[in-house]
């Protein structure tokens, strides 16, 4: 399978400000952003937020490259988006929400290239220890945690070798010969996953 | 070394379009102790059916399998800690973006404090001569570095017995050879299939698996050689391409 666009920056090693900061403020920062999202009406504020996320992404040393890697896969789509708000409801909306979109992408892709996945897993292990009175098991909520960051590039590389070979037989326009392979190689990965967590003990209920 | 037992193992499935079970596996009875045991036979003769009854990945339809006595049934958990399992695909066994960060994984049930998750993946991912490769996203690195990943992620909780399902099947001719030099390194019992035959001669004993049964257990010379007769054997009277005047 080929290398995947991923959609969140994979952690890079480093001591900048970000890389040692507490969990809890850059899992702020990434729910704060969220929240602006919907409150900022000006394209021009988004702009601003977006080029001082930037800086602090480049300045965290995770790099132009990793950026556009995080950004890229996004580019259809915001187009798209952004081309039909644009019509609908003039220039400035559509820009507002497509740098809106890409405030939350990079937000949150500078909290993944600061922090290893083991910690962040800590935390949402510290986050759903509330939840334990109730049954739940906060081991399991990081476990899928981590499938998920690890799940989006497999499934949009599924993609991108289901289209090649659906080109390859001329049948590139046939939405039927992209979707079902996608969705059975999905599927597969899944059960493939739990097997191979099972083997590993992982998963289960705690001794 | 530890013993693995399967003691009058059958393993039947139920079929969609039939009402009789399809038997995998049937009355099959070893004691496994040698530190290198090889499996070899043919595509869907049961030999990973027989690798994943030993780590509980199935279980017997009759009879058991016990590792060290614990039965796999049972006691799965404790067996699971016991005995690591190593896919053919190590894309569908590595879970996490980096292999640090998967090995780091496997030890979230025994190790509670983060440092110490952290130096003991420094410790696996070492002994592997993985280090340099750690950090860098499981799709960047080739089969055999991928699959060396995976064997670092299972062997990071120290298990007793390795089983490995055809874990040199997608590897080149170089990352089979590393493959290879780094399980001869290796303390723990091996059990593995594998569908290349030198590999399978430097084993202490192999079976040969055919239609769900032990069809040859014995010295790897003798096995190899009893499992190729059986298959040009199965060659004769098929018309290929090359035969057509």
């Amino acid at each position: 399978m080929r290398g995947h666009g991923f959609l969140l920056a994979n952690y890079v090693p480093g001591t900048s400000f970000l890389h040692r900061s507490p969990l809890a403020l850059k899992f702020l920062l990434v729910v704060g952003c969220g929240l602006a999202s919907f409150v900022i009406v000006d394209w021009g504020v988004s702009a601003a937020v977006l080029a001082v996320l930037g800086g602090l992404f480049l300045g965290a040393g995770a790099g132009g490259k990793r950026l556009w890697g995080a950004v890229r896969p996004l580019v259809p789509v915001l187009l798209v988006v952004g081309l039909f708000q644009a019509w609908q409801l003039g220039a400035p909306t559509g820009a507002r929400i497509v740098l809106n979109i890409l405030v939350c992408v990079v937000a949150a892709s500078l909290l993944t290239a600061t922090t290893p996945v083991q910690q962040l897993l800590d935390g949402v292990v510290r986050l759903a220890r509330p939840f334990e009175r109730f049954g739940a098991d906060p081991e399991r909520f990081a476990l899928t945690i981590g499938i998920m960051l690890r799940s989006i590039p497999y499934i949009a590389g599924t993609f991108a070798d289901v289209r090649d070979s659906a080109r390859a037989r001329g049948l590139e326009r046939n939405p039927r010969a992209l979707v079902l392979p996608v969705f059975i190689t999905s599927v597969a990965y899944a059960r493939q996953t739990g097997e191979a967590l099972a083997a590993r003990g992982l998963g289960e209920a705690e001794d | 070394m530890p013993t693995v037992t399967f003691d009058k193992v059958t393993v039947a499935v139920q079929q969609e379009d039939s009402p009789q079970p399809k038997v995998l596996l049937d009355e099959v009875n070893l004691r496994l102790d040698e530190p290198r045991v090889g499996v070899i036979g043919a595509n869907g003769s049961g030999k990973s059916t027989l690798l994943r009854l030993v780590n509980g990945l199935v279980q017997p339809t009759t009879g058991t399998v016990a590792v060290d006595g614990d039965d796999t049934e049972r006691a799965v958990r404790k067996v699971r800690r016991n005995v690591g399992f190593v896919f053919t695909d190590p894309l569908s066994q590595l879970v996490m973006p980096t292999g640090r960060e998967d090995v780091e994984l496997s030890l979230r049930r025994s190790v509670k404090n983060g440092a110490e998750r952290r130096s003991r993946a420094e410790a696996a991912l070492g002994r592997l001569g993985l280090l340099t490769l750690a950090d860098q996203s499981i799709y960047e690195l080739s089969g055999g570095e991928r699959q060396l990943m995976a064997l670092a992620a299972v062997l990071a909780i120290d298990p007793k017995v390795l089983v490995l399902d055809e874990p040199s099947t997608l590897l080149d001719l170089r990352n089979r050879e590393l493959l290879r030099r780094t399980l001869a390194g290796l303390d723990q019992q091996i059990i593995m299939s594998t569908h290349d035959l030198d590999l399978a001669l430097e084993m202490d004993r192999v079976l040969v698996i055919e239609q769900g049964r032990v069809a040859f257990d014995g010295a790897p010379a003798d096995a190899v050689a009893a499992y190729r007769s059986w298959c040009m054997d199965g060659l004769n009277g098929i018309n290929t391409a090359t035969d057509t005047p």
